[in-house]
C-alpha cells in the first residue's frame, strides 16, 4: 500500500540556516518599515505610489518565500507537497481575476458611444429627469435596526 | 486475474511500530499523508485569507486617500513590533520541530514555551491596539468617529473641513478589525495547539517522541499564521504616502 | 480487475473471517455514533443526507403545490420566501454537495484503491459531526422563523433587510462547509497516499479521478463562500461594511465572492454524478471504457475550467460587459469537457453488451438528461440570450434537469449499483427497473414544462402569476408530474429496505463487475480486504470475446426456453 517513491528521510536543516533565515526576514521587515517613509519616484507609467506600494508588495512576497521555502520546508519536500502549495496560490491568483470587472468597467462610458446611431448605449441614460426617491414604505422592505 | 502471493516487503510490520495507525502500512506512508495532508488544510487557509485580502485590494484601489488618511492612526511601531515578535516565534518553532527530528525532548519544550510566550506578547500589544481604536470610536457602527478629528488630527482635515469620506474611513477599519481579528483567532487556536503540544511532549506521549510529525505539523500551521501577517502587516501599517 | 494477493500476518480462517463483516461485528450504538470505519460513516451520512432530502422535498412539494393557481393557493409571499428559500438551501448545502462524495465517495474510495480506510478516520468521523451540527442549525434557522433572501444570501438584502435568521443558517451552512472541506482533504490525501501496490493513477477507475476533481474543487472553492458568508454575519451583528453600498462598500462583489464557489460548487455536486455513471456505464456495456484518458483528464479539466466561469451568473448585474464576454466564451470551454465524458460514454455503450439492469436505465436517463441541461446551459451562457432568460423559470428547469436529473439520478442509480455491496442483499431489480422508469417520466414531466413556461416569461420566486393565467397549464402539468416523481424517489426506500429483511444474499459480485471493491466479499470485512490486493492490470479489463460469447449463449439459453416453451404448450394442444 505503500506507493511513496521518495522516501521521505527527515532532512535535518542546520541551526545556522535558521538563523540566517531569521536576520533576513527582520532585516526585510526593517527594510519596507523604511522604504515606506520615503516617497519613491515614479517609474515609467508607474506613479511614484505604485511604486512605492509595488516594492512593499515585492518585500512581502520575499518574506513569504523565505517562511515558506526555508521554515516550512518546502524546499526539502516533495514535488507533490509543492504543487499542493502552488495550487492554492494560482487559485487566488484566479479570485484576483475579479478586478478584472472593476478596472473595465469604466471603458464602458466612452464618450461617443450613445452618438452612434446603433451602438452600444450607456447604462445610464444622461439628460433623463430623476427620478424621485420613491417612498421606502411601498416598497416593503426597510434597513434592519 | 493472475496472483502472486510473494511480497516480502509489504503487508508485514503492521501494527508493529508504536505510534503507527492501522489504516497506514508504514511510518513513510503515515508521515507523507500527514504532511500532505496538513499541506491541502493550509491551501484552504490560503484561499479563506486570500478571499479577504483580494477584498481589501478592491477598497483600497478606490478609496486610497481614504485608507491613507485612516491609516494614520495606527501605530507603525506596535505593528512593526508584533511582526518582529512573530519571526522570532517561527524561528522557535522550527528549531522546537528541528530539536523534535533530534528526539531532544527537553530543547524541543523549551524552545515550544518560549514561542508560546511570544503569542501571548502579540496578543498582548493587540489588546493595546485595539483599545486606542475603541476609545477613539473606530470601530463600525452607528457612533463610528464620533470626534474625528480628535481621532486623525490634522492630517484629516482641510481648512477646519475633513477630508476623508468617513464611510471609507470606516470601511478601513471594518476590514482591519475583521482581517486582524481572524488572524487573532487562529493565533489564539495555535495557542490552545502548542499547549496541547507541549502537554504531550510533557508527558512522554508515544505519539511526539517517536514521531516528529505532530510537531512539525503545529510547526506548519504556525508559519503560516506568521505568513498572513507578514502581509496584514505592511498592507495595513504601511501605507506610502499618495504622492 | 485483475489482483493479487498476499498473505497478511492475520491468518484468520477464510470462512470464519467472511461471516464478521463491518455491519455485524458490532451492534452497540457508540459503535456506529463513535465508528472510524468509513463504511460505517458512509452508512451514517445515507441516513442523514437521505432525512435532508426528505425535508427538502417536501419544501418542494408545498411550492408545486403553491403554484398550481396563478393567484397562489395557501401561502403568503413572506411564507412563500421563506419555502423556496429552505428548498434551495437544504438541497444544495446538505443534500446535493453531500451525497455523493460523502456516501458514495466514503464508502468505495478506499475499497476502489485497495487500501484499508481513508487516510484519516477520526477526521471523517469528525466531517460527519460537523455535518450534522451544520444541518441541524440550519433546521433551527428554518423553525425559528426561517429565511428569505433565496439560497443565494445576495446583498445587501441578506445584510442590511432581511429579518429573518440570516445568521444563524449561514453559521450552519459555514460548519456544514467545513465538513466538505475535511472531506476532500481526506480524499485528496487516500488517493495520493494510500493506493494499493501496483495501483498507478492510470488504473484507477474512473470513479476515483471524478472524486479528486471534486476535492479539489470543495478544497479551493469552499472556503471562500465561508469567509464570504462570514461577512455577511458579521455586516448583521457588527456592522462591518464590507458590502453596504451606502458606506462605499459593493454589494456586487458578494456576487463575485459567492458565484466563485458556487459555480464550482455546481460541479462539486455533478463531477460525483459523473463518477457514478463512468462506473455504471462502463460495467454495464461489459466493455472497456473508451478513451479512459479523456474522462479521467475531462475531470481535472472540469476542474480547471470550472473556476474560470463564475461571472456568467453576473451577466445583469452590473458586472463590466468586457468581463461579460470574457465570461460568456469560457462558459462555452467549460461544455467541452462535459461534452467530452458524454460522447465517451456512448462511444463506450456502442457494440458492448448493454445489460439493462436498474442502475443502467438511471444511467441512460441520466446521459439524456444532463445533455438537455448541459446545453440549455449553454442558451443561459450565451450573455445576450440569458439577459431575457435569467431568472425565469428557464433557469429553474436548467439547473434542475443538471442537479436532479444529473446528481439524483446518479445517486439512485449508484445506490442500486452498489446496494449488494453495502448491505450484502439483493433487492428486486424488477421493480428497480420499473421504478427507475417511473423516475425518468416523472422527472421530465416535472422539468420540461418549466422551460417552456420559462421561455414564456414566467419569473422564478413567484407565486402569483395572475398576469399571465395562460401559465397555469404548465404549472398543473409539473406539479402532476413532480407527484409521479415523488413517487419515484419514495418508492426506493420500500423495496430497498425490504431487501434487508428478504432478499437473496448477494456473494462479492452480483453485477459481474469489475473493481477491486467486487473482489471481496459482501458486506466488506472490517478491513475491506482480508490481504493487501496488488493490482496487474487497468480497471474495466473486460475481454470483448468472453463477453459475446456469454450474450450467445445468454440469448441461446431464452431462445430455447422459449422453444421449449412452445413445444410444451403445442403438447397441451395435442
Ligand atoms: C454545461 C455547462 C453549464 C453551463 C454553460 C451553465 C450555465 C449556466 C448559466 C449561464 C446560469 C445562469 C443563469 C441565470 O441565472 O441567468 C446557470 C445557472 C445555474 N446552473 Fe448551470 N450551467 C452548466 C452546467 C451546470 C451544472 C452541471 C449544474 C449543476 C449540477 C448547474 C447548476 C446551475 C444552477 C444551480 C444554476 C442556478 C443558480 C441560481 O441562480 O440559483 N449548471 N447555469
Ligand atoms: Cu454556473
Amino acid at each position: 500500500m505503500a506507493s511513496s517513491t521518495h522516501t521521505h528521510e527527515h532532512h535535518i536543516v542546520p541551526t545556522r540556516t535558521y538563523v540566517a533565515t531569521f536576520l533576513g526576514l527582520v532585516v526585510l521587515m526593517v527594510m519596507t518599515v523604511a522604504i515606506a517613509g520615503v516617497n519613491l519616484p515614479a517609474i515609467g507609467p508607474l506613479s511614484g505610489t505604485v511604486v512605492n506600494q509595488l516594492v512593499a508588495l515585492l518585500i512581502a512576497v520575499v518574506k513569504a518565500m523565505l517562511v515558506i521555502s526555508i521554515f516550512m520546508g518546502v524546499k526539502w519536500g516533495s514535488t507533490l507537497t509543492k504543487l499542493w502549495v502552488a495550487s492554492g496560490f494560482v487559485t487566488l491568483i484566479v479570485l484576483f481575476g475579479i478586478l478584472g470587472d472593476y478596472t473595465t468597467r469604466q471603458f464602458e462610458h466612452q464618450p461617443g458611444w450613445e452618438k452612434q446611431a446603433d451602438g452600444a448605449l450607456p447604462r445610464v441614460t444622461p439628460n433623463e429627469p430623476e427620478v424621485p426617491a420613491a417612498d421606502s414604505n411601498t416598497l416593503n422592505v426597510k434597513i434592519r435596526q | 486475474m493472475s496472483a502472486i502471493t510473494d511480497s516480502m516487503d509489504h503487508g508485514h510490520g503492521h501494527g508493529h511500530e508504536p505510534g503507527l495507525h492501522h489504516q497506514y502500512e508504514d511510518m513513510v506512508q503515515q508521515t507523507e499523508s500527514y504532511i500532505v495532508g496538513m499541506w491541502v488544510f493550509l491551501t484552504t487557509e490560503v484561499m479563506f485569507f486570500g478571499a479577504l485580502f483580494f477584498i481589501y485590494t478592491l477598497y483600497r484601489w478606490n478609496y486610497q486617500r481614504d485608507f491613507y488618511i485612516a491609516h494614520e492612526h495606527l501605530n507603525v511601531l506596535m505593528g512593526a513590533g508584533n511582526t518582529t515578535v512573530l519571526l522570532f516565534s517561527s524561528f522557535t518553532m522550527v528549531m522546537a520541530v528541528q530539536s523534535a527530528q533530534l528526539k531532544k525532548r527537553m530543547h524541543v519544550m523549551g524552545y515550544l514555551v518560549v514561542t508560546l510566550m511570544c503569542a501571548f506578547t502579540f496578543l498582548i500589544v493587540k489588546y493595546f491596539e485595539y483599545a486606542s481604536k475603541i476609545a477613539d470610536h473606530l470601530y463600525p457602527g452607528a457612533g463610528f468617529a464620533t470626534d474625528a478629528k480628535l481621532a486623525f488630527g490634522e492630517h484629516a482635515m482641510e481648512g477646519g473641513k475633513l477630508v476623508a469620506n468617513m464611510n471609507h474611513v470606516q470601511l478601513f477599519y471594518g476590514l482591519y478589525f475583521g482581517m486582524t481579528g481572524l488572524h487573532a483567532v487562529h493565533i489564539i487556536a495555535g495557542i490552545l495547539v502548542i499547549i496541547a503540544l507541549i502537554r504531550l511532549w510533557y508527558n512522554k506521549a508515544n505519539s511526539v517522541i517517536h514521531d516528529y510529525v505532530p510537531t512539525e505539523m503545529v510547526g506548519l500551521y504556525w508559519h503560516f499564521v506568521d505568513l498572513v501577517w507578514i502581509f496584514l502587516f505592511p498592507l495595513f501599517y504601511l501605507m506610502p504616502k499618495p504622492h | 480487475m485483475s489482483s493479487t494477493v498476499i498473505a497478511t500476518d492475520e491468518l484468520k480462517p477464510k470462512a470464519k473471517a467472511e461471516e464478521v463483516n463491518y455491519l455485524n461485528v458490532e451492534h452497540t450504538i457508540s459503535s456506529w455514533l463513535l465508528t472510524g470505519d468509513h463504511k460505517r460513516i458512509a452508512l451514517l451520512y445515507l441516513v442523514s443526507t437521505t432525512f435532508f432530502f426528505l425535508l427538502g422535498g417536501m419544501a418542494a412539494g408545498m411550492i408545486r403545490y403553491e403554484l398550481t393557481s396563478p393567484a397562489g393557493v395557501v401561502l403568503e409571499s413572506d411564507t412563500y420566501n421563506k419555502v423556496f428559500t429552505s428548498h434551495g438551501i437544504i438541497m444544495v448545502f446538505t443534500f446535493l454537495v453531500v451525497a455523493i462524495p460523502a456516501v458514495f465517495g466514503n464508502f468505495l474510495l478506499p475499497l476502489m484503491i485497495g487500501a484499508r480506510d481513508l487516510a484519516f478516520p477520526r477526521l471523517n468521523l469528525g466531517s460527519w459531526y460537523m455535518y450534522m451540527t451544520g444541518g441541524t442549525l440550519i433546521l433551527a434557522g428554518m423553525l425559528f422563523g426561517g429565511v428569505d433572501t433565496g439560497w443565494t444570501f445576495y446583498t445587501p438584502y441578506s445584510s442590511m433587510y432581511s429579518n429573518t435568521q440570516v445568521s444563524l443558517v449561514i453559521v450552519g451552512i459555514f460548519i456544514a462547509g467545513f465538513s466538505t472541506i475535511t472531506t476532500g482533504i481526506n480524499f485528496v490525501v487516500t488517493i495520493h497516499k494510500m493506493r494499493a501496490p501496483g495501483m498507478t493513477w492510470f488504473r484507477l477507475p474512473l470513479f476515483v479521478w471524478a472524486m479528486y476533481a471534486t476535492s479539489l474543487m470543495m478544497i479551493l472553492a469552499t472556503p471562500v463562500v465561508a469567509i464570504t458568508l462570514l461577512l455577511v454575519v458579521f455586516e448583521r451583528t457588527f456592522k462591518l461594511p464590507i458590502f453596504s453600498p451606502e458606506l462605499g462598500g459593493d454589494p456586487v462583489l458578494f456576487q463575485h465572492l459567492f458565484w466563485f464557489y458556487s459555480h464550482p460548487a455546481v460541479y462539486i455536486m455533478i463531477l460525483p454524478a459523473f463518477a457514478v455513471i463512468s462506473e455504471l456505464v462502463a460495467n454495464f456495456s461489459r466493455k472497456r471504457i473508451f478513451g479512459y484518458h479523456f474522462v479521467a483528464f475531462s475531470s481535472l479539466a472540469i476542474a480547471g475550467l470550472g473556476f474560470l466561469v463564475w461571472g456568467h451568473h453576473m451577466f445583469v448585474s452590473s458586472q463590466s460587459m468586457y468581463e461579460s464576454i470574457v465570461f460568456s466564451l469560457i462558459s462555452y470551454l467549460v461544455a467541452v469537457p462535459s461534452a467530452v465524458k458524454i460522447f465517451n460514454w456512448m462511444a463506450t455503450m456502442y457494440k458492448g453488451n448493454v445489460v439493462m439492469a436498474s442502475p443502467m436505465i438511471y444511467a441512460i436517463a441520466f446521459l439524456m438528461i444532463f445533455t438537455v441541461g448541459g446545453l440549455t446551459g449553454l442558451v443561459l451562457g450565451g450573455a445576450g440570450t440569458d439577459i431575457h432568460l435569467t431568472a425565469t423559470y428557464f433557469v429553474v428547469a436548467h439547473f434542475h434537469y443538471v442537479m436532479v436529473g444529473g446528481t439524483m439520478l446518479a445517486f439512485l442509480g449508484g445506490l442500486h449499483y452498489w446496494w449488494p455491496k453495502m448491505t450484502g442483499r439483493l433487492f428486486n431489480d424488477r421493480l428497480a427497473q420499473i421504478n427507475a422508469v417511473i423516475v425518468f417520466i416523472g422527472f421530465n414531466l416535472t422539468f420540461f414544462p418549466q422551460f417552456i413556461v420559462g421561455w414564456m416569461g414566467m419569473p422564478r420566486r413567484y407565486h402569483y402569476y395572475y398576469f399571465a393565467p395562460e401559465f397555469q397549464a404548465y404549472h398543473i402539468m409539473s406539479t402532476l408530474g413532480s407527484t409521479v416523481l415523488a413517487l419515484g424517489f419514495i418508492w426506493p426506500a420500500f423495496y430497498l429496505t425490504m431487501s434487508l429483511f428478504n432478499g437473496k444474499k448477494a456473494g462479492p459480485n452480483p453485477w459481474g463487475a469489475h473493481g477491486l471493491e467486487w473482489e471481496t466479499s459482501s458486506p466488506p470485512p472490517v478491513t475491506n480486504f482480508l490481504e493487501t490486493p496488488i493490482v496487474m492490470d487497468e480497471v474495466y479489463d473486460f475481454d470483448p470475446e468472453a463477453e459475446h460469447a456469454e450474450n450467445r449463449r445468454r440469448i441461446e439459453a431464452a431462445e430455447a426456453a422459449k422453444s421449449d416453451e412452445r413445444k410444451g404448450s403445442m403438447e397441451d394442444h395435442q
